[in-house]
């Protein structure tokens, strides 16, 4: 199946590890240009090197902090003007876990929730324009299921579900697809499950047990079903969310 | 486990003003590969050399002064078969004593590790002989019946008794050199901390199956980090540590709120390293530098808001504000010392059973300006076999396996001690044992000496103790035996 992505010009914020990385990885693998960012310029160059040797496409990016409104704006004007346009859309980055004070409200806020609204609306010009575009949320498992411990994460990711969906029926008529995909816990080097597999194997073991394909995910995994709802191939799939996880959530999605 | 990324801790490279604790590394003593026979974990007969050339020529730790800040108070605390009576004198001095009865060997005080109050003397529970609170025969009923009169000791056994750091010290050798010569480099090191500040939050004993320097041997290395605390990982640098030998004790420095060079940084702080800067009274949420730089971050934050938080940190350098300074008193103190607390272990030998031991665990912590005062409550000793009370994950962790390293060693499978560069400390706690060991066998031929049933008068320098103190912890002393903590938890 082609997925149809060559020449496609997509936008991923903070690609420099983990999914958004995988993600990043496999646009570029399939002909399409990808721009990225994070906060560091350091990663932000190391990652399109080497993005760009699997790439045919044009692979960019700039640093940029996306908790600064102007910074983001004017990334992702910089980043549609070096593409010479925007056809796919992935807010992908996260203030991550953690419940240590009133503050991570606000980071999760302010990253993950504004982080995508703040982009959707800043690339949803141009797709109306040219009537087409895909805008793919990170979202995540912790959002539908009671997870971990109360952490703003959840609530957050739950936000954003909402929005996608509302937003797919917003934009719609501009053939403008929206979904969210809400993967489960994923094992990676350097991620938190890895953290997780180090301190306290047991634990790390139980959660592979209660996933009903008896093991964690991979970023490669949530990588391609990203790609594929982002991609033509999918064109009649809007206002979804599409959890990625190995059956680790329990309810039943009617 | 794997080593997944190169790593150098920054040290500071000066002790922190004129009385600083020295960070300068020592040079290290070649002490060969050799291996360490486990017949010295296991033998009887070693146990009884033990006993005879150390534990009864060394300096033994006794207690707190705190435990017994008034005239009159006094704590028994055992060592092999032996009991201590430790009493606070009249010229504040404390003095250690047989805790026997000179009459028909009754031990005079019965409760051990428990702190009596305000006796104005001591009366045998048997026959109501009766000694003053320096040892001296104050009554023994019907003594005309004894036509050999009193004994001619004039009473209780003395035995060397000194204080430093805030604990006691005491001796079972009459002629034991000077404590302050035995401890060497150790008060310079950790006066800085001012122990005497800290509050005791923690006191009890857990016999352990294993032979007591298996448990020395546990907390003397961080090689065992990567096998049986794995959590730790995420919370201290394992490898790049400086190991300091000194003459009969140890050290190492090992860089806390850092992630080992076998773990790769996850993209959120990891919870341990959280509660570094928690306890700090930093909030994470608000951290936005790199996970790399937030031991040196706490480092400056307590510089800066330590003072308004009722904690002086000057005699402390930076390093010290976060990291674990890690020292063992030979033979048996080990202890985790940190900027504001100071968890420590004392490990005791079975009486009889070289695969037993005591495992006596104390946890002092440095109260700040929001210390409850009138909720705390000084902790009463309580004694545990072994899986009876938690210690806190990594000790239970180490308290799990120790059993199974003494089952090992008794093992005709299993030889000795295979000892790497990372656990040099085992090789020269080692080397000094054997050297006691040696030493008076050959100090036997050279001078013969009996051992007086009269003790010399001990001398006690008395200019360290926080006395003025004493007075607000002596109520603390009266509380009901519950324990409540209301500072920093570790």
């Amino acid at each position: 199946m082609d997925l149809g992505l060559r020449d496609k010009n997509v936008l991923i914020t903070g690609a420099t590890q983990g999914i958004g990385r995988r993600t990043a990885n496999l646009f570029a693998l399939e002909g399409a240009n990808v721009a990225i960012c994070s906060r560091s310029p350091e990663s932000v160059n190391k990652a399109v090197k080497e993005i760009s040797a699997l790439a045919d496409g044009q692979i960019i990016g700039a640093p940029c902090n996306i908790k600064n409104k102007e910074e983001y704006e004017a990334w992702i004007e910089k980043m549609v003007e070096e593409l010479g346009g925007v056809d796919i859309f992935i807010p992908n980055v996260s203030a991550g876990g953690g419940a240590d004070s009133e503050k991570n409200w606000w980071k999760n806020f302010e990253v993950d929730v504004l982080g995508t609204v703040r982009g959707a609306e800043a690339v949803i010009p141009y797709m109306e324009e040219q009537e087409n575009g895909v805008i793919t949320m990170l979202c995540s498992t912790a959002a539908i299921e009671t997870f971990a411990v109360l952490q703003p994460f959840n609530a957050m990711k739950a936000a954003l579900i909402t929005y996608a969906k509302q937003l797919s029926q917003e934009w719609g008529h501009k053939n403008i697809r929206v979904n969210a995909v809400s993967p489960g816990p994923i094992h990676f080097d350097g991620g938190a499950w890895d953290m997780i597999k180090t301190s306290s194997e047991r634990f790390y073991e139980r959660t592979e047990k209660t996933h009903a394909l008896g093991r964690l995910g991979t970023p490669e995994e949530v990588a391609n079903c990203i790609v594929f709802l982002s991609s033509p191939a999918s064109g009649w799939v809007t206002g979804v969310n599409f959890v990625v996880d190995g059956g680790y959530t329990k309810r039943v999605q009617f | 486990m794997e080593i997944r990324r190169k790593q150098k801790i920054k040290r500071v490279s000066r002790k922190q003003g004129r009385t600083g604790t020295p960070v300068k590394p020592a040079p290290k003593p070649q002490l060969g590969s050799a291996l360490i026979p486990k017949t010295r974990y296991t033998s009887h007969d070693y146990a009884k050399r033990e006993w005879a050339h150390m534990w009864t020529k060394v300096w033994l730790l006794g207690c707190r002064e705190d435990d017994i800040p008034n005239v009159g108070d006094h704590i028994v605390t055992e060592i092999g078969a032996e009991s201590i009576l430790l009493v606070r004198q009249k010229d504040k001095s404390v003095k250690a004593f047989y805790n026997v009865c000179l009459h028909r060997g009754n031990r005079l005080v019965h409760a051990v590790e428990t702190p009596q109050e305000e006796a104005a003397y001591f009366r045998c529970k048997y026959h109501n002989w009766e000694y003053g609170l320096d040892g001296a025969f104050t009554d023994i009923p019907d003594l005309e019946t004894f036509p050999q009169g009193a004994p001619k000791c004039g009473g209780l056994i003395n035995l060397p008794c000194d204080r430093w750091g805030s604990f006691v010290w005491f001796s079972l050798d009459p002629n034991v050199e000077p404590l302050k010569a035995f401890l060497g480099v150790i008060p310079e090191h950790l006066n800085p901390y001012h122990f005497e500040r800290m509050v005791p939050t923690k006191f009890i004993t857990v016999e352990w199956d294993c032979n007591w320097k298996a448990s020395v041997d546990a907390f003397n290395e961080s090689y065992h980090v990567q096998g049986i605390h794995p959590q730790l990982l995420y919370y201290l640098d394992d490898l790049d540590i400086q190991i300091d030998c000194y003459d009969k004790h140890s050290r190492y420095l090992i860089a806390f709120g850092v992630l080992s060079p076998r773990v790769i940084p996850p993209g959120e702080i990891p919870p341990p390293i959280k509660q570094v800067m928690k306890d700090a009274d930093m909030d994470p949420a608000s951290y936005e530098g790199s996970v790399y730089n937030i031991r040196e971050a706490v480092q400056q934050y307590k510089r800066a808001h330590g003072p308004a938080q009722g904690k002086n940190y000057d005699a402390l350098n930076d390093d010290q504000l976060t990291d674990d300074y890690h020292y063992m008193i030979f033979p048996n103190i080990t202890m985790n010392v940190h900027a504001d607390d100071m968890m420590m272990f004392r490990q005791r030998p079975h009486p009889d059973d070289p695969n037993k031991m005591f495992f006596d665990y104390w946890m002092f912590e440095l109260p700040d300006n929001e210390f409850d005062w009138d909720e705390y409550e000084r902790p009463t000793h309580k004694q545990y076999k072994h899986g009876e009370i938690s210690l806190g994950l990594v000790i239970n962790q180490d308290a799990y396996n120790l059993p199974f390293v003494q089952k090992g060693m008794n093992s005709s499978g299993y030889e000795g001690l295979w000892i790497g560069n990372q656990e040099l400390r085992i090789r020269h706690f080692h080397d000094t044992l054997e050297n006691y060991l040696s030493a008076s066998t050959a100090k036997k031929t050279a001078t013969k000496k009996t051992p007086a049933q009269k003790m010399p008068a001990q001398k006690t320098t008395a200019k360290k103790s926080p006395a003025k103190k004493t007075g607000q912890k002596k109520t603390l002393t009266k509380k009901t035996p519950t324990k409540k903590r209301r500072g920093k938890n570790k």
